[in-house]
Order: structure tokens, then C-alpha cells, then sequence
């Protein structure tokens, strides 16, 4: 413990300290990196495809990856650090997983935005721009920003035989749906797939891609049939663009029910069963596993949602949104369900990520809609903190165990290198090669560029 | 723009577009060549809004861009002259050596800039900010122009028409000062022309390029704070063309022919019967004629049967449900924010305006006016589902004006004519507009958005909203007008809603009349003479303005009912257009909605869609909170009875795949009208047709128990789906698949299958 904090306080310096290649015995030292380190780089796809875990209900950054451990009670995590892959980046006790592949990992320390209500900051950090109010049930509507997903669906599709955006294993709301899932302004066709189906259901297929009881794909075929002999019957009405467009999507539709190869992009049954106990038999770990095939079957962009709720008052179900609420803790909750559900999947992924050789183009990103209160509160849990929190990013060209913007000793504020929330948005666009100045309009014709910030690209080797 | 009666704005804006087409003018770079020290609000703020300085996405941002805001598009040059001048000290502007000034390396890339290089040196846009910023930044040229500001904008030629080898036209923009001078500003004004195809060049020559049929644009041009539409159109003129239409029934077919003729574009022919019988219902009544219904029809020898059958139609129960639901989309009416018992009485309270023929102009009157009980005086739900002024303003000026005002909120509208004045002028006759809560039994406590429960609308007697722009009270104006004629009705006692009813109701209400005209024209026809129809503006005009004026002329003329212009509209020669292109008329869908030549076939609407399937299988889906049998045009809310926080029935999943809205917005664009994968993969293999088809009661099991012949099913089948008999072939091979099956259910679900997927049915033509 006093070893890993001197070493903290080594590196608590405000200089800039480089260490390039890999360290002693293949560790990575950290990288402390600050907005003047910006590479003169032109736009490249740097990432094939992007993985978003999304932690619904916004988890600690000061008990996970910011640790203050220099606070003072009150404010300092009960929980203990333990040293990480990468010398002087210590990281919390219960993610002793996560601590081994640290090194593959940036951390943002200073993402920042001003909603403090699960759906606003929910729809902030899923789509890179804030709502016009900060309110606690934000509703879907047209006038809000598309999600990433739909996003890179619309801009940059990909030549996939699957959708550019799939999103499962859930629909996450606080009250009323939270927005920022869908394409809204880009139109349903950018819309993710999007699924609610248990992956780590034994019998989990995709609903969409399955055929009614009793329809097998001859059946389908000898239907499709009939109907094109129908269709021939009006030649004249095939060639109006209405129905152009509706066979171009019948194509499409028999294409992707007939289709082994995206039947099989789905089908987590196949994987061995060694490496889907590694990612553990939860529909987290599963939806992990499965974000994994997808970006192998070249899926553009994966968003799996960690819980449907913000939860936070269980050790079973639900979110990272531990107030302490019912008089529950948020030091029981946590190590009994979030952080080891977090250690036993996520490390997995990165693992199996790097093995196959895909993590150099995946970017893998971890974040929550905020952070947490730096004090810890009167039922010893934390409430929200969007003023300033911690945002995980891997493979995808990330230069590993770098650490970007610095918050103050409470991690309550950013200290240097504040990053916005259109910062982060820009910077995976920046990952994937779209220009995030590109304009989209929305329903009032209204220009808005796809992000409004400026890419991290420090964070890139 | 002045009160109801002495402005006509529509015809102001027919009076610009129909304007004489002039000889093309080459703009002579001679009379505006730069003489003397350049004027501040005159060229240098042009130049920086060309150069698209001062774009919302660059430095117009409300941000700004690398540290440097100017104002939207330069809408305030005040605020502009000291940013360029007094900010960041010497580094920007620099008096001594103006080369050094970054406001000429960063657009000339001579240090990087974000935005790239903008202009070239000895460009125009160069030597106007250098001769500016050498003179030492003078706010103005001289003593005279200082006084000067810009009256108008002018675009010569305004409206042109070009064909066979004239493929370009020249534009010239001129502007006029208020001391009566004019000046070419091509060099100093922006042109973007609104047909992706169709190029404009930085001074303003329109060019069609190698465009092989007819094709329409719209060029605006901007100078300073004004802007102006160009009309160019371009048909490829052949000498020998022959003009042949149908006989003309009406002034629309005279206004629609007249100018594809000009065009030298052929319409197509009328629509068959069988066609005719089922486009009618469905835009009528959101249903499928029945087979009986088509059948009837179609044995009519009668010479007027077309117009007799509408007639009927549009006395028919159907017909009140299917307009209800189009106003019940626009005025919000939905559960949680008006609970059950508010979308029941609201609901009722449309139906019955629309059944009653209410003229528009009535109905739009008594929802501004409303006030009282949301339960026991319905219209006030239109209030109660619209919390602030700003929605309450904006959504009224949406529906009953066509106006998007929205973009006034934080500045004056780019495309438009709007200021921030106008906007919290309208706003603020919503500002006093108050709810009392009488009860609220709302599940969720933290969903603001929530009410379960009466309320009581009624206005406050004092409350204004604040303009930002100045930071006063706002005071009250209709679009477009000033504050000064209303100035009186600010004080007490004015009933500022009854003062705006009333101006709305009037028949002189020229933007009321065309906005309802226009989208009772697009609800027959699928697409608007404005389009979209909620976005009325000069750069937005009508693609056929004597269209235009025609319906405006009728919907007046018939009391601003909507029957009558329906019933003119159906009967014209235009709206009963084959949707089959050939002959003449191979022009694409996008080119030729516009212009009315041809039906262009769209999409069932997912209500019309679920009912018609639910009509053709004989069974019913299921909608949340709704009794077995309800059709889906006469669902009052959205999911409603309280079915919010239930799973949705299959039905209610239907409807919102297929566009339902969610009536969270007061525009038609909430209502989806494309295609998506989404809905293939659902008809294709999704959960309601397969359920449908599969149950034990429907028009499949019926078929089986009375042993009907596989002929007589399928052209039951046809008529149901189709509104007319199979084909030999369709008959022979939906037969013949029948009887190669084991399983002759089976065959009989798999043709309803392929009838249900089939272009004919999805689409109305």
C-alpha cells in the first residue's frame, strides 16, 4: 500500500512525463498526457469497429479508476487500491482482473458535462450532445441528437452483410425511455438492430432473424415466389421508386434470414465452453462475447448496455446508481454485484480481443452517463457527479496505460485537459476515421456537425 | 406585413415569384468594383458570411470556433465590428502591417485553420478585409454611408425558365440603399441552390449542366441581413412536342396543366376504376374498400360515378375517423400528459368538429382561445399538452401558420424573414397562459411530464416573456409585423389569446388560409405545393404558385371547410392520375411530385396498413387498452388507457414500426413515412402477420370449413386486397401452390402471405 502510493504521488506531477515502448518485463508505464501533445495526424480509420459498454446508472470513478487516496475521509474510498499492469496506476481491490491488462487501457479522467439526471446525462453520453434542459425524463423526440450508432449507420455503414449498429441485451430507462439509442432526425432506417433477447439464454436466438413457428426457409422461399409473381403483374408500378424501395428491402430482409453467416454472427452457442465461462454466464458477460462476434462479422458499431435500469440498490439486478437509497450501501452493493461482474467480463474481452488479433481495430469503450459525488454522503454511498469523471478506452489505436486530463484531489473537478462530453464523442469518430465536423441536418435544417468538440487524439499511438 | 386584410402575404410572395421573366443580365463586375475604403457593414461583413465565416457550424456558432464567435451569418454587425476590433489585441487585426492580421493568414492558410482556406489572396474577399483593416478599421467608408443602410434585395431574373441548349443563367443580385442608390452585390453576395443537382457558382450562374429531363431549383441569395428566392427551371424544349392531357374538370387541372405545358411535360392518363375505387377509400377513409364496396362500384355505368362516389365518402363515418386522426397526430393527443379521460374528450371534441365540417379557421380559434377545464372544455388540452410559451408559440405558428419559427428562438432565422423579435413578439401572447392543478394521480412522481388528473386553463393577468436580444419584455406582434399596432393591447384587460384567435379566425389570414389549403392538397396528393408543409417561407416557394392560389381562392370560397376543397381536389383530372409512367413521362418520382404529372405511389400508413391486413385475413389485432375490433384510424391516444407501462400488443408494435407517432411534437414529420428494414423483416417473418395467419379464426379457417373452391379464395382474396379479380396466371399459380401442398392450410396462408407482401397492396397508387 505505501509502496503503490509513493509511486502515486511520483506521478501525481503536473509535468509531462513520456515513457515510450513497452517497460520493464513487458509492463507499460502510464503516460501522462495533456492538449499540447497533439500528433499532426490526417484522418484514418484507425478502428474498424467500435464496442460501447455502457454503464447505466453511472459508476464511481473515485472507488474504480480515479482513486483519491490522498483525500480525506469523507471523501477518500473505503475501498483499498491495488497496483495495476501499469506501475503507479493503481487500481480498485475488486478489480483484481482488470488491474492485469490496465496497460491496454486509456483513461480519460476528465470527461464533463452539466445534466444530472440519469435520462439527460443517459442521452449526453450517448450521443456527445447535451439536451436543451436537464430533465429527469427527457423523452425520445425528433428534435434530439441520433446515438453514435446511428451515427456511424449513417455516415460511414460499412460493406457488412449485417447492420453497421446492433444494440442489446436491453432498452435502458429511467421512468420514460431514455433518448439517445435510436437514429431520431437520421430516420428509422439508421436506427441500431436492436434487441432484447438474453444471450445468455440457452436457447437464445435472435428474434428478428427467426422464422415463425412452422415457416422454414423453403417455405419462405416458395412465398417469396408467389409474391414476385404478383409484382410482375404491375410492371408498370415496379419501376415507382415506393416500390423499388420496398424490394430493394425484401432482398435485403430474405438476404439476412437466409444468411449463415450472420445466423452465425448471433449464434454465441458455438463459442467453446471454456471461453464463455471466462466471460462469465451472465447476459452481461454473454452480450460481451457476442459484441465480440459481431465486430468479427464486421458490425460497425456495438453498444451493449450493462443493465436496463439505474438500479443501485441491488446486489442482483440493475445499474451502477448506488445512493445509498432504503438503507443500502453503496461499499455492499458494489463488490457484490457491479465490480465483479465488471472484473470477470471485461478483462475477457480485451483478452480475447488482442488474441484474435482484433483489438488493434476495435475500440473498446467503458463509461457510465457520470460519475459520482467526490464526498461520500450520509448513507455512505455517493450520489451523481457529472462535473467530472473517469472514461475507459481500449485497442482501436490507443496508445495503452495512457492517462489524459487529471481531475483535482477529490475528483471533483478537472484539474488540466478538461474533456467534454462532444470531446469524447469526436474522439471515437476520430477512431473510426469519420470527421466528426461532417454536418448532419436535423428537422429544422439546422446544421450540426456530427460532434462538437475536439478528438483526443493524444490518446492515439 | 400589417393587420388581416391590408397585407396579403401570399400573394406578395405569388407577386415576386410570378414576375416577369426578364432578359438575362450579365452582372457587370464594373459596377461594383471596389472604389475607396470598404464599408464595414457593407462589404466586410458580406465578404465574411461569402467566405462562410460566419456559418453556424464555423465561427456563427453560439461558441464560436478557436476562440473566434461572430454572429450568425452577420445578423449583428455591432456585436461583430468589436469582436474583429477589440478582442485578442493586435493579433487579429493589425493596422500597421495588415498581412500579420490573422483574420487574413488563417482564411488564407497561411497559419492552419480549422476551417481551411476560404479565399485567395487577391480575391475580392482579400482585398476587401485588407483595404479594411488598413484603413484602420473604420466602422464605416465616410459620413454618407454611415447613414446608409440596405432597404431591399433584389434578384433579377426572379423567376426564369430555361430549355433545348440554354442550360445556364445568369442572376444578378442587386441591392438597394436607403438613400435610394443601388449596387450589384454578386461579388459580395451568397447564392445555394436547393436542388443537389443543380449548380450555382460563387456569382451567381445558375448552371443545369448535362440535366436531361425537367428540373426545378430554387437559388437563394443572401446580401447582409436579407435574402431572396431565384425560381430557375429548365425542360429540355422540343420543337415538336404535342401537348396532350386529359380534359381539364376544374381551375386545378387548368393551373397543373398549364404548367406542364409551359414545361413540356405530358401527364399521364386518368386512373382506371379499379385503381380510382381503392385510392379513394384509402385517402378517405384509411380503409379497403370492401369487395362489395369495389365491386358496386366497378358495375356503375353512371357517367358521374367518380364524383358520386366521393361525395359518399366524404359523408362517411370513415371519413370522421381518418381526419380525426390526422389532427389528433398534430394537436398531441396522448395519454400522459392529458390522462385518459383528456384524450377521450378531446378526441370526441376533434370528431366532432370534423364531422360537422367546422371551418378551420373556427376550429383553430376555439384551440387558441380555450380556456377552462380540461375535462369539461376539451380544447384546452391543447394548451395542457403544451407547458411553455415557447411550445405553445411554436407549435401554433407550425400548425396554423407553416411556419417554423423555432430557429427565432436564439437568433433571427437563417432561412427565413423571422427575427428573435418576432419569435418572443408571438411567444409572448402565450406567456399568460397558466394551468391550475386540480388533481394529479401521476404514477410517476418525477416525470414532470405526467398528469393524471383536471386542470384548469386560464391566463394570469400579468407576465410577459423577456426578449434576450434586448432584455426587455417582450411586446406582442404577429409574425411579421411589428409591435406597434398591438402596442395598446399589451395593457389590462386585453385578452391577448382572444386578440390572437381572432386574427387567426380571420378570412383575410392570408398564412392561415394557404398553410391549410396546402395540407389539405398534400393529404390527397402526398406531397405539398409548399413542401414541407409546415415550412412556408420565400425560399421555400410553392412549385406551382397558381396552384397555390387556386386552392387558397377555393378553401375560402368554401368557407374554409375542408370538404369542399377535398372534394374539388378529388374530382380534378390531377388527383385522379395513373400512377404508371411511360409515354412521355419517364421522368424520375423526385422530379416529377412536384410538377403533379403522375400519381406517385406511396406506402399504406401504419394505420391503414394494419386495418387493411386486419381486413384482408378477417382478424384482429390487439391494441392495448382497446376492446377487440377497435380499427387502428380510430385509436383515440397513443398506447392508450393507461397501456403506457404494459408490454406492447403486437398491434401497438406494429404501429410504431410502421410510423405512428408519438405525438410528443406538434409536426408532421413525427409521423414516418419511409421505408426501413425494420418493417420488411416484419411483414417478412415478424410476430403479427404470422399470428394473424395462424389463428384459429380468420378468413383461412373459414375458407377451410366451407370447403370453398382454392379459385374462389383467391379472387375473394384479390378483391379484398387489391379491389380487383386475379389475373389468369395470378389464379392459376396461386392454385396450383395450394394443391401441391400436404397441408392445405398451409398453401392458403402462404398466398394470403405473398398478397400481404406484395407491392399492389403495400402501396397506394
Amino acid at each position: 500500500m505505501s509502496g503503490v502510493l509513493s509511486r502515486m504521488r511520483q506521478f501525481q506531477r503536473r509535468d509531462l512525463l513520456r515513457v515510450g515502448g513497452p517497460g520493464l518485463l513487458g509492463l507499460t508505464l502510464p503516460r501522462w498526457l495533456h492538449a499540447d501533445d497533439q500528433p499532426a495526424t490526417g484522418l484514418r480509420a484507425r478502428a474498424k469497429s467500435v464496442i460501447f459498454l455502457f454503464q447505466w446508472g453511472g459508476p464511481s470513478h473515485v472507488d474504480t479508476f480515479d482513486m483519491k487516496l490522498q483525500a480525506p475521509v469523507g471523501y477518500r474510498s473505503l475501498f483499498s487500491p491495488i497496483a495495476s499492469s501499469v506501475p503507479g496506476l493503481p487500481v480498485c481491490e475488486h478489480l483484481p482482473e482488470t488491474a492485469k491488462v490496465l496497460h491496454h487501457f486509456a483513461q480519460i479522467r476528465t470527461v464533463h458535462h452539466t445534466m444530472n439526471n440519469h435520462n439527460s446525462a443517459g442521452y449526453t453520453a450517448l450521443t456527445g450532445y447535451e439536451p436543451p434542459i436537464d430533465d429527469q425524463r427527457l423523452r425520445e423526440s425528433l428534435d434530439l441528437f441520433p446515438g453514435y450508432g446511428s451515427v456511424v449507420a449513417a455516415t460511414a455503414p460499412g460493406s457488412s452483410d449485417l447492420p453497421a449498429a446492433v444494440a442489446f441485451p436491453y432498452q435502458i430507462s429511467d421512468g420514460s425511455t431514455t433518448p439517445g439509442q435510436r437514429a431520431s432526425f437520421l430516420g428509422k432506417q439508421h436506427d441500431p438492430l436492436f434487441f432484447q433477447d438474453d444471450p445468455n439464454d440457452p436457447g437464445f436466438r435472435l428474434s428478428q432473424l427467426s422464422l415463425p413457428a412452422g415457416v422454414s426457409l423453403d417455405r419462405l422461399g416458395s412465398r417469396r415466389g408467389l409474391q414476385q409473381l404478383i409484382n410482375s403483374q404491375s410492371r408498370q408500378l415496379d419501376q415507382s421508386a415506393a416500390a423499388t424501395g420496398l424490394d430493394a428491402y425484401y432482398r435485403r430482409s430474405l438476404e439476412l434470414l437466409n444468411s449463415d453467416r450472420v445466423r452465425q454472427a448471433f449464434d454465441v452457442s458455438g463459442e467453446p465452453e471454456v471461453l464463455r465461462e471466462a466471460y462469465g454466464r451472465t447476459t452481461y458477460g454473454q452480450s460481451c462475447l457476442l459484441a465480440r462476434r459481431l465486430v468479427e462479422h464486421g458490425v460497425k458499431f456495438v453498444t451493449v448496455y450493462f443493465a436496463p435500469s439505474i438500479g443501485g440498490r441491488s446486489k442482483t439486478d440493475g445499474g451502477w446508481d448506488t445512493h445509498g437509497f432504503d438503507n443500502t450501501r453503496m461499499y455492499e452493493i458494489l463488490p457484490a454485484r457491479h465490480l465483479p461482474l465488471t472484473d470477470q467480463t471485461l478483462p475477457t474481452l480485451i483478452r480475447d480481443l488482442s488474441e484474435r488479433g482484433l483489438l488493434d481495430e476495435t475500440l473498446v469503450v467503458w463509461m457510465g452517463e457520470f460519475g459520482r459525488t467526490p464526498k461520500i454522503n450520509d448513507s455512505i454511498s455517493r450520489d451523481h457527479w457529472p462535473k467530472c469523471y473517469t472514461v475507459l478506452m481500449a485497442g482501436g489505436g490507443i496508445r495503452g496505460g495512457a492517462v489524459y486530463g487529471s481531475s483535482d484531489r477529490y475528483g471533483g473537478v478537472p484539474d488540466r485537459d478538461p474533456v467534454s462530453i462532444g470531446d469524447l464523442a469526436a474522439t471515437m469518430y476520430y477512431a473510426l476515421g469519420i470527421d466528426h465536423t461532417r454536418e448532419v441536418h436535423d428537422n429544422l435544417n439546422r446544421p450540426l456537425p456530427l460532434a462538437r468538440g475536439r478528438a483526443v487524439t493524444e490518446i492515439f499511438g | 406585413m400589417g393587420r388581416p386584410g391590408t397585407a396579403s402575404w401570399i400573394l406578395l410572395l405569388l407577386g415576386v415569384l410570378l414576375a416577369s421573366e426578364r432578359a438575362v443580365l450579365a452582372a457587370g463586375a464594373a459596377e461594383s468594383a471596389l472604389s475607396g475604403v470598404p464599408s464595414f457593414r457593407h462589404e466586410v461583413m458580406a465578404v465574411l458570411s461569402r467566405a462562410g465565416c460566419s456559418l453556424g457550424t464555423c465561427h456563427g456558432n453560439q461558441n464560436g470556433k478557436g476562440g473566434l464567435r461572430l454572429s450568425l451569418r452577420g445578423q449583428d454587425p455591432e456585436a461583430d465590428y468589436i469582436t474583429l476590433t477589440r478582442s485578442l489585441g493586435a493579433r487579429r487585426v493589425n493596422v500597421q502591417q495588415p498581412d500579420d492580421s490573422l483574420l487574413l493568414q488563417k482564411p488564407l492558410m497561411q497559419v492552419p485553420h480549422e476551417g481551411g482556406r476560404r479565399f485567395v489572396r487577391d480575391s475580392l474577399e482579400y482585398r476587401v478585409l485588407r483595404d479594411w483593416i488598413a484603413a484602420g478599421l473604420p466602422r464605416e467608408s465616410g459620413s454618407v454611408e454611415s447613414e446608409l443602410h440596405l432597404v431591399r434585395l433584389l434578384v433579377d431574373p426572379s423567376n426564369s425558365t430555361l430549355s433545348g441548349a440554354q442550360r445556364t443563367v445568369q442572376l444578378r443580385a442587386t441591392a438597394e440603399f436607403s438613400d435610394g442608390s443601388r449596387r450589384v452585390v454578386n461579388d459580395l453576395a451568397v447564392f445555394e441552390s436547393s436542388h443537389p443537382g443543380v449548380a450555382v457558382s460563387a456569382t451567381g450562374e445558375v448552371n443545369f449542366g448535362d440535366v436531361s429531363g425537367v428540373r426545378q431549383t430554387t437559388v437563394t441569395v443572401r446580401y447582409l441581413d436579407q435574402q431572396q428566392p431565384a425560381r430557375v427551371q429548365y425542360f429540355p424544349g422540343r420543337a415538336d412536342f404535342q401537348f396532350e392531357a386529359p380534359a381539364a374538370v376544374n381551375a386545378i387541372d387548368v393551373a397543373v396543366f398549364g404548367q406542364l405545358q409551359r414545361l413540356q411535360v405530358n401527364p399521364v392518363s386518368l386512373c382506371s376504376d379499379d385503381v380510382f375505387v381503392r385510392r379513394l377509400y384509402l385517402d378517405l377513409t384509411g380503409q379497403l374498400p370492401t369487395r362489395q364496396q369495389a365491386e358496386s362500384f366497378l358495375a356503375s355505368r353512371a357517367v358521374d360515378r367518380r364524383s358520386q362516389l366521393i361525395d359518399q365518402l366524404l359523408s362517411a363515418d370513415e371519413f370522421v375517423d381518418f381526419q380525426t386522426l390526422r389532427w389528433a397526430d398534430l394537436l398531441r393527443v396522448e395519454d400522459k400528459t392529458l390522462d385518459t379521460k383528456g384524450v377521450a374528450v378531446f378526441h370526441q371534441w376533434i370528431r366532432e368538429s370534423v364531422r360537422s365540417d367546422q371551418p378551420l379557421n373556427a376550429f383553430a380559434a376555439a384551440l387558441i382561445a380555450a380556456r377552462g377545464s380540461t375535462y369539461t372544455e376539451p380544447p384546452t388540452n391543447f394548451y395542457r399538452a403544451l407547458r411553455t410559451p415557447e411550445e405553445r408559440s411554436e407549435s401554433a405558428a407550425q400548425v396554423f401558420l407553416g411556419v417554423r419559427l423555432q430557429c427565432a428562438r436564439c437568433h433571427n432565422h437563417p432561412f427565413d424573414r423571422w427575427t428573435q423579435d418576432d419569435y418572443y413578439g408571438w411567444t409572448n401572447f402565450f406567456a399568460r397562459v397558466d394551468y391550475k392543478i386540480l388533481e394529479n394521480r401521476r404514477r410517476d412522481i418525477n416525470d414532470k411530464h405526467e398528469f393524471d388528473g383536471e386542470q384548469l386553463v386560464f391566463m394570469k393577468s400579468v407576465g410577459d416573456v423577456r426578449n434576450p436580444r434586448t432584455g426587455q419584455r417582450a411586446g406582442l406582434r404577429f409574425p411579421g409585423s411589428g409591435d406597434q399596432q398591438l402596442g395598446a393591447a399589451g395593457e389590462e384587460g386585453v385578452d391577448r389569446l382572444q386578440l390572437l384567435a381572432d386574427w387567426l379566425a380571420s378570412e383575410q389570414n392570408e398564412r392561415f388560409v394557404a398553410t391549410q389549403a396546402n395540407r389539405i392538397w398534400q393529404q390527397l396528393m402526398g406531397q405539398g405545393v409548399v413542401d414541407p408543409i409546415d415550412d412556408f417561407r420565400g425560399t421555400n416557394p410553392p412549385s406551382n404558385p397558381e396552384l397555390l392560389e387556386v386552392l387558397v381562392r377555393e378553401f375560402r370560397a368554401g368557407g374554409m371547410r375542408v370538404r369542399p376543397l377535398m372534394r374539388m381536389i378529388l374530382n380534378s383530372a390531377v388527383w385522379q392520375l395513373s400512377s404508371e409512367a411511360g409515354g412521355a413521362v419517364e421522368i424520375a418520382d423526385a422530379e416529377i411530385a412536384p410538377l403533379f404529372a403522375r400519381t406517385v405511389p406511396r406506402r399504406l400508413t401504419a394505420e391503414q396498413l394494419l386495418d387493411a391486413i386486419a381486413m384482408v385475413v378477417e382478424a384482429e389485432p390487439r391494441f392495448g387498452g382497446h376492446p377487440a375490433g377497435v380499427r387502428a384510424v380510430q385509436l383515440a391516444g397513443v398506447r392508450s388507457g393507461g397501456h403506457r407501462y404494459s408490454r406492447p400488443e403486437t398491434g401497438d408494435r406494429f404501429l410504431a414500426l410502421f410510423g405512428k407517432p408519438g405525438r410528443i411534437q406538434t409536426c408532421e414529420c413525427e409521423r414516418l413515412s419511409e421505408t426501413t428494414l425494420a418493417q420488411t423483416m416484419e411483414l417478412v417473418s415478424g410476430p403479427l402477420v404470422a399470428e394473424l395467419l395462424s389463428r384459429s379464426e380468420n378468413r383461412i379457417s373459414r375458407s377451410l370449413r366451407s370447403g370453398e373452391a382454392t379459385e374462389r379464395f383467391v379472387e375473394d382474396l384479390w378483391w379484398r386486397a387489391l379491389s380487383r379479380a386475379p389475373s389468369v396466371s395470378e389464379t392459376e399459380a396461386m392454385v396450383r401452390h395450394v394443391e401441391a401442398q400436404a397441408d392445405r392450410r398451409r398453401g392458403l396462408e402462404d398466398v394470403v402471405w405473398a398478397i400481404l407482401n406484395s407491392n399492389e397492396f403495400l402501396l397506394r397508387r
